[in-house]
């Protein structure tokens, strides 16, 4: 199991050709399927990227390369709801606070998305900043570290927008002189630019629509001009960009909901919600679900009234609820955080670990592909040392499509290297 | 003699002196070199008249700044000057593809610089402003968000109809840097910007009878810079503008075609901004990206897919070894920079260092093949049939320039593909391969020569340079 090392040195500097997806087989293992229960002594096999067999008794074809499971825990590859790893140009287009057309740009060799491998994490949303209403369109990848860009976006995925609401877009705690700041410094100002730009977003579709529907009788009838931030907001009304809003206080999410309804378009997901535990019902009557921390607050005034039950209490009123990182270190440990939920409220442990798998994977389109170990999807999975919510759990491999992308066998001096860069590998 | 004029006798005199070659008839002396009405013979001389095509002893006639004759047996005229070259090689004169020494900085001052500098520039690209952070890398930068109030800005780096061409003006040191590399033509590429202008060719002879400028509107060009508190600011922000503004181009195209189709609806917008952009937009004009790191040129890519930019120059490309396939399903073409990234900022560096039980160091041999691989970058495109021009953009034209193609070559470039990239395609991406890029009759007198028969020969000094006609 030397892939890595190998893939390492003999791409160097040269340009990377796509290697070809792996056969691989893992047997005598603990496998945590998701949605089909845990396997124990199981074994699974990958084939030209995709899984093809899962179980107890599964035979492995001959010949393929294999890693001995025995006592290791084997559970779908992490996905993380919420990153801004990998991303280069800056993260907030600050300069307005609606830009919508503005899209993230990923910088593939980054360190910390070899560092996320380490922690089990195959895929990820890298999404904008949250000094913005509408900060703009986040990318979901794969960690395929060291692949070109392109070959790193996660096909199939939703587009998806970033929203934000409360202390981040007012700038509540800059300290900057008013001249220095722009509209909107109230959580009034959020809520009218949502309804101003909504309103201006459908005035542009009926442009549009009156065009297509003049051209078929005046075919040299004047197309109207493209406007890539109009033409976002209009993706948002008819769904086919999901929004993902930044949010933290109850009230807040509830104001969220009713600019959603009354403009009609809806939210996907609530990020960090701390608070969603006071407003689940109404969440769920939206459709929305959560990506939230499991542990982390009071780290400013809207971020006070949080609990660790967050999580817990979400779930049991049937909303679906992902932890995520947003750091360039939880993004190591997700699996900790997941096992949090179990700590406080008792969430089942298959329940905890869709956390970072199955439900991310809803939230971010990608569920037809992975987030659960079953025959037909992208053989991504990462390989424990023991069950991921011990605390001396390790990921010793991390596989996407068949390849593998961390090996801890040849990993163990990278500590040298991320100590570097200080804790966390802060950047 | 009645053409040749006694201004140009004493150099005429010096060179063939130098050359070891015939003695032209002495006049009265004068200080000024390269006269404007002297015709030249270079004879007995071998002739590189383009990449592959040498005439082993032969001669070539300039006539009033053109190419009058060039071949192995050429009759010349009694009203020149002949410059017996025995033991020299004539080429045609190199093309630095894209520099912007001479042109002024489209950017806004440094990051470190007060309010105050701000306010000084003035007109914003009326002054030589100061080199951008981080030199000649097309890098995209990352604004920071200063607390001071700032003046307001005239806006240069969307002056999208600013010709390079115009604004070209180097300083006398400066064209004699160009002219000791044997560069005589460059093509002329902002440093900055987001649409800074419109790229440009110029000649590098001496001021004062000489011109400089030789085709403006040759492309126009696209640069990943950002504006100082004001959209867009940053990076991500720059991509979403230049997408915009292609579509506001291509907007302002089907008005102008519907208003001549007499549609009663179409309303041109006079903003100079979106009218200067339409011939990109409508493929008319080449656009010209400056972009070197893989991830950039994947960017350029896509953002000429999506705008149906058909066929993108990019300028840079110094990790476009990495990019071939991107490069190539663009159909573009790449200038490529001859400043040599650091190492450790190419991408895929990391890759060594993590992974494979490293505390942050390459060992000497993998340090040794980076670099090499950073040289090898324009052989290895030429080999994949990207169309390659070399240049200097980012770092230093002239001399250091030409030991940048010895270098190139040296990482497995053949002479002729490397020649081929310092003259015949920066003509045809410039547009100017009626006038330069190789030597034939009618084509301007830009020449180097040298003695021997390489001109790349480490350590083999440039003895003469022509530009249009005029002796350097």
């Amino acid at each position: 199991m030397r892939i890595l090392n190998y893939a390492g040195i003999a791409l160097a500097l040269a340009a990377p050709a796509a290697l070809a997806a792996q056969d691989i087989a893992i047997k005598n293992a603990t496998i945590a399927t998701i949605t089909n229960g845990d396997i124990q002594n199981g074994t699974i096999v990958i084939q030209k990227g995709k899984i093809t067999a899962v179980g107890a008794n599964v035979q492995i074809p001959a010949g393929m390369k294999t890693i001995d499971g025995t006592g290791k825990f084997v559970m779908p590859g992490i996905i993380d709801a919420h990153s801004h790893a990998a991303l280069e140009g800056g993260i907030n287009e600050n300069s307005e606070s609606v830009t919508p057309e503005v899209q993230v740009q990923l910088k593939n060799d980054d360190p910390v998305i070899y560092r996320a491998l380490a922690g089990g994490v195959i895929a990820a949303n890298q999404l904008h900043g949250s000094a913005n209403t509408i900060g703009g369109q986040s990318r979901v990848i794969k960690f395929k570290w060291g692949m070109p860009v392109d070959s790193m976006y996660f096909k199939g995925a939703y587009r998806i927008v970033k929203f934000a609401l409360g202390e981040n877009v007012t700038r509540a705690s800059s300290d900057a002189g008013i001249d220095d700041r722009r509209f909107p410094m109230s959580r009034m100002g959020v809520d009218f630019l949502l309804h101003y730009w909504f309103d201006k977003a459908k005035d542009y579709d009926k442009e549009w629509q009156d065009y297509r529907a003049e051209v078929k009788k005046n075919p040299n009838a004047l197309m109207p001009r493209r406007d890539l931030r109009l033409e976002a907001l209009v993706d948002i009304l008819h769904g086919d960009l999901k929004v993902h809003a930044h949010s933290y206080r109850g009230d807040e999410i509830l104001m969220l909901i009713r600019a959603a309804d009354d403009e009609g378009f809806k939210i996907n997901t609530f990020q960090h919600a701390l608070e969603a535990y006071k407003v689940a019902d109404e969440i769920k009557a939206h459709g929305a679900t959560v990506s939230t921390f499991a542990d982390m607050w009071a780290y400013k005034a809207e971020a006070w009234d949080a609990i660790p039950f967050n999580m817990a209490l979400l779930t049991e009123r049937g909303v679906l609820v992902s932890v995520n990182s947003d750091s360039d270190e939880r993004i190591r440990r997700l699996y900790q955080e997941a096992g949090v939920g179990v700590r406080y409220g008792n969430m089942p442990v298959n329940e905890a670990l869709k956390m970072i798998t199955l439900n991310p994977a809803k939230q971010l389109g990608v569920d037809k592909w992975v987030g659960s170990l079953e025959v037909g999807k992208d053989g991504d999975i990462a390989i424990f040392n023991s069950h991921p919510f011990s605390p001396t759990a390790m990921v010793e491999y991390t596989i996407i499509e068949g390849k593998v992308y961390f090996d801890r066998n040849d990993a163990v001096t990278l500590r040298k290297s991320v100590a570097n860069t200080g804790p966390g590998g802060a950047k | 003699m009645a053409r040749v004029s006694f201004l140009a006798i004493p150099l005429a005199l010096a060179a063939a002196a130098a050359a070891g070659g015939q003695q032209v008839t002495p006049r009265a002396s004068t200080p000024l070199p390269g006269a404007p009405d002297v015709d030249y013979a270079l004879t007995n001389v071998r002739i590189v008249t383009a990449p592959g095509k040498v005439i082993e002893r032969g001669t070539v006639v300039t006539h009033d700044g053109r190419i009058a004759a060039v071949g192995a047996t050429v009759n010349i005229p009694a009203n020149v000057v002949r410059l017996d070259l025995a033991g020299h090689t004539v080429y045609p004169g190199l093309i630095d593809a894209a520099t912007s020494t001479g042109l002024p900085s489209p950017t806004r001052a440094p990051a470190a610089a007060n309010a105050d500098a701000a306010a000084g520039r003035g007109g914003g690209r009326g002054g030589r402003g100061a080199a951008p952070p981080g030199g000649g890398r097309a890098s995209i930068p990352t604004a920071g968000r200063s607390s001071t109030p700032l003046p307001p800005v005239i806006e240069p780096e969307v002056d999208a109809a600013a010709e390079a061409a115009d604004q070209f003006s180097p300083t006398d040191d400066e064209l004699r840097a160009f002219r000791a590399g044997g560069v005589t033509t460059v093509g002329l590429v902002f440093n900055g910007g987001l649409f800074p202008g419109r790229v440009g060719a110029a000649l590098t002879g001496a001021r004062g009878g000489s011109r400089l400028g030789l085709k403006s509107s040759v492309g126009q060009e696209v640069f990943f810079g950002t504006k100082r508190n004001a959209y867009p600011s940053v990076g991500i922000g720059a991509v979403a503008f230049i997408r915009q503004a292609y579509l506001d181009a291509e907007y302002e195209n089907r008005v102008d075609k519907a208003l001549k189709a007499g549609n009663p609806a179409a309303r041109p917008s006079n903003d100079p901004f979106r009218r200067a952009l339409m011939p990109a937009a409508a493929n008319e004009m080449a656009s010209w990206f400056v972009a070197s790191k893989e991830r950039e040129l994947t960017r350029v890519a896509e953002i000429s897919k999506e705008m149906t930019i058909k066929a993108p120059v990019v300028v840079g490309a110094q990790e476009g070894w990495r990019s071939i396939p991107t490069l190539k399903a663009a159909n573009a073409t790449a200038v490529v920079s001859l400043e040599w990234p650091a190492l450790d900022s190419v991408t895929g560096h990391n890759f060594l260092l993590y992974g494979v039980g490293r505390s942050g160091k390459l060992t000497p041999a993998e340090e040794a093949a980076g670099n090499s691989e950073i040289k090898a970058n324009a052989a290895a495109l030429v080999k994949a049939g990207v169309p390659v021009a070399l240049a200097s953009f980012g770092g230093t034209s002239g001399a250091t320039f030409r030991e940048r193609i010895k270098s190139s070559i040296d990482a497995g470039m053949s002479a002729d593909d490397a020649l081929r990239a310092v003259t015949v395609t920066p003509a045809t991406i410039l547009g100017i391969s009626a006038l330069v890029g190789t030597i034939d009759v009618g084509k301007l007198a830009n020449f180097v020569v040298v003695s021997g028969n390489d001109l790349f020969a480490t350590g083999n000094p440039i003895k003469h340079v022509f530009v249009e006609g005029r002796l350097y």
